[in-house]
């Protein structure tokens, strides 16, 4: 269970939390998360802020008339670096929340929101699990959607076992590394909790069932009994 | 509002100061970038004085283009006084050379009694085309430049202004 609360009504606050729970979950399955998109997106940033840091230093310190053809070279190269990788981002890795592997099969997710549509939508992208033939296994693209109410309380709890729930049933490789998980119908709360108040229904109708038996045949204990009960 | 930046992990936090910096330095290599492409050295100037009225009031952002350096009497240009830093906005009533002789401009703001000889600096008489002017006017929009003189007079509202930016970009996540 998340400690923190959110507002439910806020879209962003629903998507980013379930967003970083997604990786923590994953990498207790033991998938190996790799961050090569993330670390080639800060550093091509931030080589593109150093050449813009650079260009401000020597246009201050040298005055623009020396600097004029540097400082054109280097504007050109900051609108190329930029433009390649905002490109590049946006072809294949926009919304990724998590890539990794795990016993040599590739998981790669992606989300995306849609205005004020409260919808959780997931795009997963997996080796498939190996076939019995000997053909190389495939990759996969599976498009999921679920509505945050299934895994967020009305005041704005996350509630981590329903959602681990649908992501092990909905996409087959994290089924495979948590078959537990694996449900037909994802719960609406802790496992522990239901189980609790049906065993506690249960044994309310039971002891009403013996005070009524046992207050047929014993009159003088009855008034014990029902202490106790 | 600071617990949500706790909550980051460290490339998430890089990534978010990222966008700070991003936000700072584009803005800074498109003025550098117009900077190259008009040859001035300050493309967009503010009117800071009323020697110009009625053309140009103050506050009016201008817009310089230096690479014309047949600059004929009647022209409007901006130039800096030997030794300041401050653009001043004039208006060319003679001029002196051109061709293969380096040219030579008489300034006088259209509001002002006399021509500019006094305010050169001492010893100067005339301005050089390529040396002083840092461009002639090939546009304007009126009263939008009012920002930058109150960021100048109250150089506190510049510290403010970027903290706030840095604020806003830092601690959004959406």
């Amino acid at each position: 269970m998340s400690a923190s609360k959110i507002s439910c009504y806020s879209l962003p606050d629903l998507h980013n939390t379930t967003n970083d729970a997604l990786p923590n979950y994953l990498t207790s399955l033991k998938f190996t998360q790799s961050h090569s998109s993330s670390n080639i997106r800060l550093a091509i940033g931030y080589a593109a802020v150093l050449i813009s840091a650079a260009t401000f230093y020597f246009d201050w310190t040298l005055g623009f008339e020396k600097t004029k053809y540097w400082t054109g070279a280097a504007v050109a190269v900051y609108f190329a670096l930029n433009g390649a990788f905002t490109w590049w981002y946006l072809l294949g890795d926009e919304g990724l929340v998590f890539e990794g592997t795990r016993e040599g099969r590739k998981l790669k997710l992606l989300t995306h929101t849609k205005p004020h549509t409260p919808t959780y939508f997931l795009r997963a992208q997996y080796t498939a699990s190996p076939s019995k033939n000997s053909a190389p296994p495939t990759y996969q693209d599976l498009k999921l959607e679920i509505p945050y109410t299934r895994f967020f309380t009305a005041d704005g709890h996350f509630v981590a076992k329903p959602f681990q729930q649908w992501l092990a049933s909905a996409v087959p490789i994290v089924g495979d590394a948590d078959p537990n998980n694996v449900v037909e119908e994802i719960g609406r709360g802790s496992d522990e909790g239901a189980e609790t108040v049906k065993a506690s229904a249960l044994e309310a109708v039971m002891s009403g069932m013996m005070e009524q038996a046992g207050g047929m045949t014993d009159r003088a204990s009855g008034g014990k009994r029902r202490k106790k009960a | 509002m600071f617990s949500s930046l706790g909550n980051l992990q460290p490339r998430q936090l890089a990534a978010q100061v990222l966008n700070f910096a991003l936000v700072l330095s584009t803005a800074f290599m498109l003025w550098k970038g117009l900077s190259v492409f008009t040859n001035s050295s300050s493309p967009i100037v503010v009117v800071l004085s009323g020697s110009m009225e009625p053309a140009f009031q103050r506050g009016d952002l201008l817009f310089l283009w230096n690479r014309g350096q047949e600059t004929q009497v009647g022209e409007i240009v901006v130039y800096n006084v030997r030794g300041k830093d401050i653009p001043i906005v004039h208006r060319v009533i003679r001029r002196f050379g051109g061709g293969s002789a380096p040219l030579q401009l008489l300034t006088k703001g259209d509001n002002n009694a006399a021509d500019d000889t006094e305010l050169y600096a001492r010893g100067q008489s005339y301005l050089d085309r390529s040396k002083d002017v840092i461009g002639s006017v090939v546009g304007y929009v009126p009263f939008v430049g009012y920002v930058t003189i109150l960021l100048s007079e109250y150089p506190w509202l510049k510290t403010a202004m970027l903290v706030f930016m840095a604020l806003t970009v830092v601690l959004q996540r959406e």
